[in-house]
């Protein structure tokens, strides 16, 4: 019996390296933590479509391959319709970026001079502070975009190029880590793995749903109402709508920042100019409340708001904007964790 | 170094012709054709006991069955009626061997707990499929994961007719017994009175 302990320990010291080690590569090596949630993402989005494939009686390799070939010409199309849109608007709000800058300064001016008698708000003078800030902001903004690209090539290879491993020997990858897993925890460590796996795929999936249908319908309503960097300001909603509860409202602020620094843009009065850009957010946030919130998300995380609220604090404060993200699943998957270990060693039946 | 390499891969090859081999005399799998077999020796987890390792405990939450592909396997269980386990209250229920299978109720029921625990009498190498297992058979090939899960159910209904059989005739002594205790009570009271 003490060498079978002494075995599995071993066994369990191997497993603890081998995650150690992984997790070193993925905090030190630049862009790689990056590269694979983003390749996670696209196995858990492609999973589901390469295993109708093989159901349909396609070799698995051939399956990955058709599916990349294809998803790989939509990209270029999409990226061949989007990125000279995206561009446009981009210049236009560079060009643009002085006065707005200058509308939010008048705009705090304007506040401060009807707050006045607030004496302790004039003593704080937001306004030259604000004014310093935002040049700084936009100085950093145009020497960190070359820098971004930079980034987000060696991303843009890496990704695609993990997510093919990912489908193509993933299977076989977790078999041969399980295989390691000492005898007493194999059944547990299953279990837990094929849970996680499905906890994680749904929330994924349900995610990029929610955002593709919110940035969507923002961008298809701002074109109605005639707004100015529809597609712009459409890719920004459905990015912060990744992050809970405050992704919809941050996702607002550009909009009413652009309303608020030019109130005749839209209609002679800004009350009105408001509401149509208010119906147009509000429309995208009730569908995804009405139907994919309760339809898809709400079944797969089971966590209390506060809770939810205060993991995307404590991932803000780890890992920035990613941690916000991430740190949904990553609380829940925690949760799962420890429920399980938690039946398996009270052995309750 | 090399050669090593390739004492490996050929061990490994052959490692997988065993296990191929054995799930097509498998009851489970015997369905199966030699592709979907194929498929199956990539999905199914071979694990190594000593002789006195337990496989699982009566009362853990249970995920799948296991195969003997070498050595005995004891299933023992705890005397209900004794509130602290200890070995003394063991029951022995049966010895398994070479090309027996045990826990494939867990393959369904859920949430499974294990009925009865396992322990390796000698060193063991046993073939693991468990519920995930299923369930991405099912997913990737549906066909293949219909034969499998048809058979399961085949197994499982002789189980519970073997069950049933079995109580059948419990109750039946249990009634016997009822009987043969009531006339010699009667006899008693006959001969006291």
């Amino acid at each position: 019996m003490r060498n079978i302990l002494h075995r599995e320990n071993l066994k369990v010291l191997y497993i603890l390296a081998i995650i150690a080690f992984g997790l070193f590569m993925l905090f030190f090596i630049n862009n790689l933590l990056l590269s694979s949630v983003l390749a996670f993402v696209i196995f858990y989005l492609l999973a589901p479509v390469i295993n109708y494939f093989e159901r349909k009686g396609f070799n698995r390799g051939l399956a990955i391959f058709t599916i990349y070939t294809l998803n790989t010409i939509t990209v270029v199309i999409a990226f061949w319709i989007f990125i000279p849109l995206l561009i446009e608007q981009f210049y236009l709000l560079e060009k643009e970026l002085p006065s707005l800058q200058e509308g939010v300064l008048n705009l705090v001016a304007k506040v401060e001079n009807r707050l006045g008698y607030f004496s302790q708000l004039e003593s704080l003078n937001l306004r030259d502070k604000l004014g310093q800030w935002m040049i700084a902001q936009t100085t950093l903004f145009s020497t960190w975009i070359p820098y971004w690209v930079g980034n987000s090539l060696t991303t843009l290879f890496l990704t695609p190029f993990l997510a093919f491993f990912m489908l193509r020997d993933g299977s076989r990858a977790k078999r041969t880590i399980l295989d390691l897993i000492p005898n007493r925890f194999f059944e547990v460590s299953l279990r837990l793995v094929y849970e996680m796996n499905e906890q994680v795929g749904s929330f994924i999936r349900a995610r990029i749903a929610e955002a593709l249908i919110v940035g969507l319908v923002t961008w298809i309503g701002l074109l109605i109402i005639g707004f100015p960097y529809a597609i712009l300001l459409a890719l920004f909603a459905a990015l912060t709508n990744l992050i809970p509860y405050l992704g919809p409202v941050l996702g607002t602020v550009p909009a009413l920042v652009i309303i608020l620094v030019n109130p005749n843009l839209l209609f002679e009065s800004m009350g009105m100019s408001f509401l149509a850009v208010g119906i147009v957010y509000l429309t995208a946030q009730l569908l995804d409340a009405l139907i994919i919130i309760p339809v898809v998300v709400a079944k797969i995380v089971n966590l209390h708001p506060v809770t939810v609220i205060l993991v995307i604090i404590l991932g803000a404060q780890v890992l920035g904007v990613l941690g916000m993200i991430i740190s949904i699943p990553v609380a829940s998957l925690a949760k799962l964790f420890v429920t399980t270990l938690y039946q398996q060693t009270a052995r309750t039946p | 170094m090399i050669q090593n390499l390739w004492e490996n891969v050929l061990n490994k090859r052959k490692k997988e012709t065993d296990i191929y081999g054995f799930l097509k005399q498998s009851f489970l799998f015997k369905d199966l054709s030699s592709k979907e077999l194929e498929f199956l020796t990539h999905i199914v987890h071979v694990r190594h006991f000593q002789g006195g390792e337990k496989i699982f405990n009566q009362g853990d939450p249970g995920v799948g069955m296991y195969y003997i592909l070498t050595g005995t396997v004891d299933i023992i269980m705890h005397d209900p009626s004794f509130e602290v386990k200890d070995d003394k209250e063991e029951i022995f229920i049966t010895r398994l061997e070479k090309g027996d299978f045990f826990g494939e109720l867990s393959l369904i029921e859920e949430p499974s707990y294990r009925s009865a625990s396992a322990v390796a009498i000698t060193r063991c190498t046993l073939i693991g499929f468990f519920k995930p297992d299923l369930l991405q058979v099912i997913q990737r090939n549906p066909q293949t994961g219909n034969k499998i899960s048809l058979r399961l159910a085949e197994i499982l209904g002789r189980r519970l007719r073997e069950t049933t059989e079995k109580v059948t005739e419990l109750c039946v002594e249990l009634n016997h017994f009822k009987k043969d205790a009531g006339n010699a009570g009667t006899n008693e009271k006959h001969f006291t009175s």
